[in-house]
């Protein structure tokens, strides 16, 4: 991945293989979906929602009970851990010369992104949120 | 074709923001989850983090994946049109035009929900 193609003309050119031309279309794909996804969780959560005063648990589970804003936290999450892991992964391979070094990092930087990712996937689909009384 | 100049600073600041924002991403599925654990533990949890050092870290991360989200559309301009890589230089300016545009008002308000404390 030492290639930084910029245009797509040139990336099919240079890419090593169908596998790495699918994630150079993916990074584009899904960041174009990330800026609404993103700008939106921004814009209810951050300036619409005062999170130093009415962000608590009730609010929570008025989220979770909402399969609307499940589905909409599930794809953020899932879009931009793709993207970001992978945009890493880049990174890793442009600056961890040693091979060695390189498949050990990964290994641990995909094994705790995968148990966080499973730990949120559970929260948002694996648990029942009741209002406290 | 991120050689010297705003092409350079750009690709920099793409990485950090981008890297950056990974984390936060990790710490913060791992905060918001922790509700399965219930009110008393999310409630202290949020109590713990209600005060101008994690509210000013909240402010940057938005400005951090404002501009990674800015500047990544740029870059995706660049690669899908045919006259994105001729005006690199007009779309860089274009992206902090934006930024201010949107990112200012969000901030400001952020910073008022940081600060302002009471009704
Ligand atoms: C909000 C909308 C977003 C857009 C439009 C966007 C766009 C892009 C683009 C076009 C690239 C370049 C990919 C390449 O070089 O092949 C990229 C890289 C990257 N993105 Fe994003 N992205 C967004 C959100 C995110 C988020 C939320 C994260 C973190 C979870 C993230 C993390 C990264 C990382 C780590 C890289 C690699 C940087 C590099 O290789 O220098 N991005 N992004």
């Amino acid at each position: 991945m030492a290639w930084r193609a910029r245009r797509y003309e040139e990336a099919k050119r240079l890419a090593a293989s169908n596998l790495e031309l699918a994630w150079w279309i993916f990074m584009r794909v899904s960041g174009v979906l990330l800026v609404f996804l993103v700008l939106g969780h921004l814009y209810t959560r951050a300036v619409l929602l005062d999170f130093h005063r009415d962000l608590d648990y009730d609010y929570m589970v008025r989220v979770m009970n909402s399969a609307t804003w499940k589905f909409y936290n599930w794809l953020l999450l899932f879009l931009s851990v793709l993207h970001g892991t992978n945009g890493l992964r880049y990174i890793i391979d442009d600056h961890i010369a040693s091979g060695r070094a390189r498949a050990w990092v990964k290994v641990v930087v995909y094994t705790i992104v995968f148990l966080v990712t499973a730990f949120g996937t559970l929260a948002l689909w694996g648990w029942n949120y009741q209002p406290v009384e | 074709m991120y050689r010297g100049r705003e092409g350079q600073w750009a690709f920099y600041l793409h990485r950090i923001s981008g890297v950056a924002v990974l984390l936060f991403l990790m710490l913060h599925v791992l905060e918001m989850s922790s509700s399965m654990f219930g009110p008393e533990w999310f409630n202290a949890l949020l109590a713990f983090e209600r005060n101008p050092v994690f509210g000013l870290g909240l402010v940057l991360v938005a400005a951090l994946v404002l501009y990674h989200a800015l500047n990544g559309l740029r870059i995706i301009l660049m690669d899908f049109t045919s006259w994105g890589v001729r005006y690199q230089r007009q779309l860089w300016y274009g992206v902090w035009v934006l930024y201010v545009l949107i990112g200012f008002p969000m901030f400001f308000t952020m910073l008022g929900y940081v600060f302002g404390g009471g009704e």
